[in-house]
C-alpha cells in the first residue's frame, strides 16, 4: 500500500483555502485587466495567453494528473475548430451551440484513439499520439469537403454573441477564453481533492499498486482523456471564431501540440497553477520575440527564444511554480524498489 | 503500372529507408538505449550538414573524407549538450521526460536560429563532389550513387554501434547506467561520463548521416524538421533498445512510404507509414524488437 | 519563514515585471493626433523572415527598400514617383517601411498584420509571398479598412472573397496558366506539332492546389490529355516514387508548381532517375530562385517558366536597368520575378496615396480604385495597371521565360521575345 495515501488525504484545509483565495484574486485581476489596456496587440497576446492556459490545463488533466503524456493534442484542438466551423459555414449552426458539439466530437475521438493506445507504455504512447495527430492532419489537408489545403473562411455575417463574431472587438474573445480557463482551473481544483484525482495520482505514481486496490485503471484513464479532449475541442472552436480562417496547418500542426503542453511543463506538470504560470511566461515571450525582433530576418528572435526556453529548463526544471511555492504538489509515493525496471525517474 | 515502375519504386524505397535508418541510428542510441529524449535530433543533422558544407567550401575535400572531422565535431556537440542541458533535465525527480522534451525543444529552436543567423535562410547545396548527381542503372532500375554510398555507410554504422553496445565494456556500462544509475555509482562508474560519451557517440552517428545526406539533399535551417519525425517513428517502430530494430524499421518505413504512393495520392504517403506504425504497435506494443 | 519571504519577493517581482512590460507596450498605443499633412507615410510589409521561405522574405525586404529609396531619393526614374523627393502632393512626405515576420504561418500573419495596423498605424499593407498567409492578412485588412496590396500572391481565390480592400497588380495563377496554354497553341502554330499530353506535379498547400486545379481545367478545355496529376507533400524527404510515376506516365510537357526546396529535390530526382521530359513549363515560385540554379546547375537548362518580369525587356522598359542596378547594390543579385513585383507594389500604393493627397484610408482606397498606370511607366511587361471591381489587375500580361546558358530569356509573347524558344515537343 503506497505510503502516501493516508498522508495525501490530509490535503490541508489551509492549503486548499489559500488556493481558492489566490484563484479568486487572479480572476478579479483578469476580469478588469483588459479594460485598462487599449492596445490591440497587447489584448491579442492576453487572449492567446489565456487560450494556452486553458489548453494547457486541459492537457494537464491527462498528462499532469493522470500521467499520460500526449504529444498530439493539437488533434482535438483542430477537430474542435473544424466541427464548429463546418457546422456554422455549411449548416448555419451558431458557434455557441457548435462548440458544444465540437467538444463532444473531440471527446469521442479521444476515446476511440485512447482505447488501443493506452496499452502502450511511455514513449510508445507519446509517439503514437504524435503519429495519430499527423495522420488526421494529412487527411484533412487532402479532404476537399473540409476545404483541404485551402482552408475554410468564416464569413463575417454581422456581430453577435450567438455567432460569436465581432468585426474588430477583442474583449468578447478575451472573456470567453478567460471563462474557459477559469472553468478548467475549477476542474483542476476539484480534481485535486476528488476521488478521481486520487485514483489518477495512484495510477501515475504506481500503476501496479493502484491496480491492486481495484482501481479501474483503464476506465479512469479514458475519462481523463475524454475530459481533456472535450475542453481542448471547445478551445479550438473559440479560436476558429477568433481568427475567422482555419486550415489544417494552423489548427492541427505538430508545433501546436508542443505549445499546448509546454506551459504545463514550464510551470509545473500536475500542479494547479503550473499551466497558467507557464503560459503567462511562454506566450508573451513567443509573440514579442517574433514581432519585435523577428522583423530583421536574421534569426535573432529564434536564438533568443531558444536560449530562454533552455534557461528555464536548466535553471528551474521542476517548473516555475516552485519559485512561488504557492501550492506544493502532493509528494509522489516514497516508493522503494518499484519493480524490475528499477527506473527512478518517470519518463 | 509496369514491372519497371514497381521495381524502381521498391529499390528507391529501400534506399530511402536506409537513409532513414542511418539518421535514426544515433537517436536509437540516445533515445532508445539511454532513454533520454532529444527533440533537437533533426537540428543535430542540420548542424552536421552545415559543417560539411563549410568544410567542403573552405578545404575542398570531398565530403566522404570529411566524415571523421564532422563526426568528431558532432561528438563534441553531443557531449557539451549533455553536460550543459540534459544533466539538469535528468536531475528532475518526476516528469524528467517532459523536461527533456522542453529543454531539447529550446535547443532545436536555438540551433535553427544560429543557422539562419550565420548562413542566411537560403538553400545551399554541395556541387561537384565525387558522388553528386551521378546515378547508375541496373536492369533499368536507377540507383543514385550518393544514396548507395549512404546505404553502405548505414550498414557500417549499425554494425559499429551494435558491436559497441553489446560487445564492449562501455556498451554494458551504458545499459547498466540506464537501468540503475545509483547502483553503478557504487561500483565506480561515473554515470555522467558514461551518458556524456553515449550522447557524443549518438550525435557523431547523426553527424555521419548529415555528411552523407548533404551529398544529395539541400541544406537549410529547417532541413532537420523534415527528417526528425521519421527518425522518431523509426526508433519506436523498431523498438526501444534494439539497434537492429531501428535498421529493419527504417527499411520498412522507406519501402512502405514508396509503395503507398502507388496506391493513394502521394501527398498522403506518410499516412501509410504512420498506419504501419500503429498497426504494428497494436500487435506488438513494444515495437518490432523492443525489449524495454 | 525565510522561504515565504523569498517566494513572496519572487511573486511580487514577477508581477511587477509584467506590469512594467504591459505598461511599456501599452504606451506604444499611439496617442498621435492626426496632423493636417503628415511628414511621413508608414507602409507595413508582412513577409516570411524566418522559417521556410525566409530567403524570399529577405529579398522582398530589399526590393521594398529599393522602391522606398526611389520614392524618397532623387534618382529621376521613369516610374510613378520616380522623380523622388517623397510624395509631391503631401509636401514631400517620405515613405517609411515597417516589416513583420509571418513565419509562413497564416495565423501569425494575421496577428502581425493586425499589429501593424493598430500599433504602427500603417496606411497600407504589402505582402506576403505565400498565398495561404495572404488569405488571412487580406481578411484582417478588410475588417479594419486598410488596403492590402498582394504583391506576389498568385492564388486565384484571393480576389474572389468579396473583399473591398484587396488589390493585386500582378497576375494570378489562372492567368498564368492560360498564358502557358496559349503558348502551347502558338508553338503548335509555329511548328505544326500540337502538345499531345501534359503531366502535372504540384505541392499540396494553397499555391500548389490552386495551380494544379487551374492547369487541369485549362488542359481539359484545350483538349490536351493530362496523363499524370501528382500532388505531393510539400517539403518531403524524398520524391523518388512521385518522379517515377511521372516518368512512367511520360507526358510530353511537365508542369510543376513547387516552392524552392521541392523544386530542387524534384529536378535532382529526375536526373537521378534518368527522366527528362520534352519540356518543363513551371509555375515560377521555386523555379525562379537563385538557390534553385545553384543547386541543380546544368539540369535547369531549358526550363520554361511563367513570369511577371524579365530583365531582358530593358529595351521596352527604360526603368529596368537603373532599378536593377539599385537593387543589385543592395542585394548582390539581379531582380527576379518576385522582387520586381514587390518593387512595383510599393510604387503602386505610393502613387495612390499621392493622388489621394492624404493618408485618409477611404481616400487612399478610392485612389487605388482609380489607378491607371501605363505599362511603359513600370518595369513589368504589363499593358497597364488598372484594377477591376475585385481588385485584380487584368492587364498584368504574363511572359514566359526560358533558362538558357545561365540566364532567363523572354520567349513569349513573340512580339516581346528576345530569343526563339528551344522547343522539341512533338518532334
Amino acid at each position: 500500500m503506497p505510503a502516501s495515501l493516508p498522508a495525501g488525504l490530509d490535503l490541508g484545509e489551509r492549503r486548499r483555502r489559500r488556493q481558492a483565495l489566490s484563484g479568486l484574486v487572479v480572476l478579479a485581476i483578469l476580469l478588469v485587466l483588459p479594460l485598462g489596456i487599449g492596445d490591440v496587440y497587447v489584448r491579442n497576446i492576453l487572449i492567446l495567453t489565456l487560450m494556452y492556459t486553458a489548453l494547457s490545463q486541459a492537457w494537464n488533466i491527462l498528462g499532469g494528473y493522470c500521467g499520460q503524456i500526449s504529444l498530439g493534442h493539437a488533434l482535438y484542438f483542430g477537430i474542435g475548430a473544424y466541427v464548429s466551423t463546418l457546422l456554422f459555414t455549411k449548416f448555419g449552426v451558431p458557434p455557441m451551440l457548435g462548440m458544444v458539439a465540437a467538444g463532444f466530437v473531440a471527446a469521442l475521438i479521444a476515446l476511440v484513439v485512447s482505447w488501443p493506445c493506452f496499452r502502450l507504455s511511455g514513449h510508445y504512447y507519446a509517439i503514437a499520439t504524435i503519429v495519430i495527430a499527423e495522420i488526421v492532419y494529412l487527411l484533412f489537408l487532402n479532404w476537399d469537403w473540409v476545404g483541404g489545403a485551402l482552408g475554410i473562411n468564416v464569413p463575417f455575417r454581422g456581430e453577435s454573441w450567438v455567432s460569436f463574431q465581432f468585426r474588430t472587438a477583442k474583449l468578447p474573445y478575451y472573456y470567453a477564453f478567460l471563462g474557459l480557463a477559469a472553468v478548467l482551473w475549477l476542474a483542476s481544483y476539484w480534481i485535486e481533492n476528488s476521488k478521481w484525482g486520487f485514483y489518477w495520482r495512484a495510477v501515475k505514481d504506481n500503476p501496479i499498486a493502484a491496480q491492486s486496490l481495484g482501481v479501474r485503471l483503464f476506465r479512469s484513464k479514458m475519462v481523463a482523456a475524454a475530459a481533456s479532449a472535450f475542453f481542448t475541442g471547445i478551445g479550438g472552436s473559440f479560436y476558429a471564431q477568433f481568427v475567422a480562417y482555419i486550415d489544417p496547418d494552423s489548427m492541427m500542426n505538430a508545433q501546436l501540440s508542443i505549445l499546448i503542453c509546454l506551459p504545463a511543463v514550464l510551470g509545473g506538470i500536475g500542479t494547479l497553477w503550473g499551466p497558467a504560470v507557464g503560459a503567462a511566461v511562454l506566450i508573451p515571450l513567443t509573440e514579442v520575440t517574433r514581432s519585435y525582433i523577428g522583423g530583421s530576418g536574421s534569426g535573432t528572435d529564434l536564438i533568443l527564444y531558444g536560449v530562454l526556453i533552455m534557461a528555464v529548463a536548466t535553471l528551474k526544471p521542476e517548473g516555475l511554480t516552485g519559485l512561488f511555492r504557492i501550492d506544493g504538489r502532493i509528494k509522489p509515493a516514497a516508493a522503494p524498489a518499484t519493480g524490475p525496471s528499477g527506473s527512478t525517474h518517470a519518463a | 503500372m509496369t514491372a519497371e515502375t514497381l521495381a524502381q519504386v521498391v529499390v528507391s524505397g529501400l534506399l530511402t529507408g536506409m537513409i532513414y535508418a542511418l539518421i535514426a541510428a544515433g537517436l536509437s542510441l540516445i533515445f532508445g538505449l539511454m532513454d533520454v529524449v532529444n527533440f533537437a535530433h533533426g537540428e543535430f543533422l542540420m548542424t552536421a550538414m552545415y559543417a560539411t558544407f563549410v568544410l567542403y567550401i573552405t578545404l575542398s575535400i570531398d565530403p566522404l573524407f570529411l566524415l571523421p572531422m564532422v563526426a568528431v565535431f558532432l561528438f563534441a556537440i553531443g557531449v557539451v549538450v549533455y553536460r550543459v542541458l540534459i544533466v539538469r533535465a535528468l536531475s528532475v525527480k518526476v516528469n524528467s521526460g517532459m523536461v527533456q522534451i522542453f529543454a531539447t525543444f529550446g535547443l532545436g529552436i536555438f540551433l535553427r536560429g544560429i543557422a539562419q543567423f550565420v548562413f542566411s535562410p537560403d538553400f545551399k547545396s554541395l556541387r561537384g563532389t565525387m558522388l553528386s548527381d551521378k546515378t547508375v542503372s541496373v536492369l533499368g532500375v536507377f540507383m543514385p550513387l550518393p544514396q548507395l554510398a549512404a546505404s553502405l555507410v548505414c550498414v557500417v554504422a549499425f554494425i559499429g554501434l551494435w558491436l559497441l553496445t553489446t560487445k564492449t565494456h562501455f556498451g554494458r556500462a551504458l545499459e547498466a547506467t540506464r537501468e540503475d544509475s545509483e547502483a553503478v555509482a557504487l561500483i565506480g562508474v561515473d554515470r555522467h561520463f558514461i551518458f556524456a560519451m553515449g550522447w557524443g557517440i549518438g550525435a557523431a552517428t547523426v553527424g555521419v548521416a548529415g555528411v552523407m545526406l548533404s551529398t544529395f539533399y539541400y541544406i537549410s535551417p529547417g532541413v532537420g524538421v523534415t527528417f526528425a519525425l521519421i527518425a522518431y517513428v523509426v526508433v519506436a517502430l523498431g523498438g526501444f533498445g534494439s539497434l537492429p530494430g531501428a535498421l529493419v524499421a527504417g527499411l520498412a518505413i522507406g519501402l512502405v512510404e514508396a509503395l503507398t504512393t502507388l496506391l493513394i495520392p502521394p501527398s498522403l504517403k506518410q499516412v501509410g507509414v504512420f498506419g504501419l506504425y500503429l498497426l504494428v504497435l497494436f500487435v506488438r506494443p513494444r515495437g518490432l524488437f523492443g525489449n524495454l | 519563514m525565510a522561504r515565504w519571504g523569498k517566494a513572496r519577493a519572487g511573486a511580487v517581482g514577477v508581477v511587477l515585471a509584467l506590469a512594467v512590460w504591459f505598461g511599456v507596450v501599452s504606451f506604444g498605443i499611439d496617442g498621435r493626433v492626426a496632423h493636417a499633412a503628415p511628414t511621413e507615410i508608414v507602409i507595413g510589409a508582412v513577409y516570411p523572415l524566418t522559417g521556410p521561405g525566409a530567403q524570399v522574405g529577405l529579398d522582398a525586404k530589399m526590393a521594398l527598400e529599393t522602391a522606398a529609396e526611389v520614392i524618397n531619393g532623387s534618382y529621376d526614374l521613369p516610374v510613378p514617383l520616380g522623380k523622388g523627393g517623397g510624395l509631391p502632393h503631401l509636401g514631400g512626405a517620405k515613405i517609411r517601411l515597417v516589416f513583420a515576420d509571418h513565419q509562413s504561418d497564416p495565423q501569425k500573419g494575421r496577428a502581425e498584420a493586425e499589429r501593424l495596423i493598430t500599433q504602427e498605424k500603417v496606411t497600407a499593407l504589402i505582402g506576403s509571398y505565400q498565398s495561404s498567409v495572404a488569405a488571412t492578412i487580406s481578411q484582417v485588412a478588410d475588417r479594419y479598412g486598410v488596403p492590402y496590396i498582394a504583391a506576389d500572391n498568385s492564388s486565384p481565390s484571393l480576389n474572389r472573397n468579396g473583399l473591398k480592400w484587396f488589390f493585386r497588380p500582378s497576375a494570378h495563377d489562372e492567368m498564368f496558366t492560360i498564358a502557358m496554354f496559349q503558348f502551347f497553341k502558338d508553338m503548335q502554330g509555329k511548328t505544326g506539332k500540337p502538345v499531345p499530353s501534359v503531366s502535372l506535379v504540384h505541392e499540396d498547400t494553397l499555391f500548389g492546389t490552386d495551380s494544379g486545379n487551374a492547369q487541369h481545367k485549362t488542359a481539359d478545355a484545350a483538349g490536351i490529355k493530362v496523363v499524370a496529376d501528382v500532388k505531393y507533400r510539400a517539403n518531403s524527404p524524398s520524391l523518388t516514387s512521385e518522379v517515377q510515376q511521372l516518368k512512367a506516365a511520360d507526358g510530353a510537357v511537365l508542369m510543376p508548381s513547387s516552392y524552392t526546396s521541392d523544386a530542387i529535390l524534384l529536378v535532382k530526382t529526375m536526373a537521378d532517375l534518368g527522366y527528362k521530359p520534352k519540356a518543363i513549363v513551371a509555375q515560377a515560385a521555386g523555379f525562379q530562385e537563385q538557390a534553385f540554379f545553384d543547386a541543380v546547375g546544368p539540369a535547369a537548362e531549358g526550363i520554361i517558366s511563367r513570369g511577371s518580369f524579365s530583365a531582358d525587356l530593358a529595351p521596352h522598359r527604360p526603368a529596368i536597368k537603373p532599378v536593377n542596378e539599385l537593387f543589385r547594390k543592395k542585394a548582390g543579385k539581379d531582380m527576379n520575378d518576385n522582387t520586381a513585383r514587390e518593387f512595383m507594389a510599393l510604387l503602386v500604393v505610393g502613387d495612390a496615396i499621392d493622388r489621394a493627397g492624404s493618408a485618409d484610408l477611404e481616400k487612399v482606397r478610392e485612389a487605388l480604385v482609380a489607378t491607371d498606370i501605363p505599362g511603359e511607366m513600370t518595369i513589368m511587361p504589363w499593358k497597364r495597371i488598372k484594377f477591376d471591381e475585385t481588385g485584380q489587375n487584368l492587364d498584368a500580361t504574363p511572359v514566359l521565360l526560358q533558362y538558357v546558358g545561365g540566364g532567363w530569356h523572354t520567349i513569349w509573347p513573340f512580339d516581346l521575345a528576345t530569343q526563339p524558344p528551344i522547343w522539341s515537343v512533338g518532334q
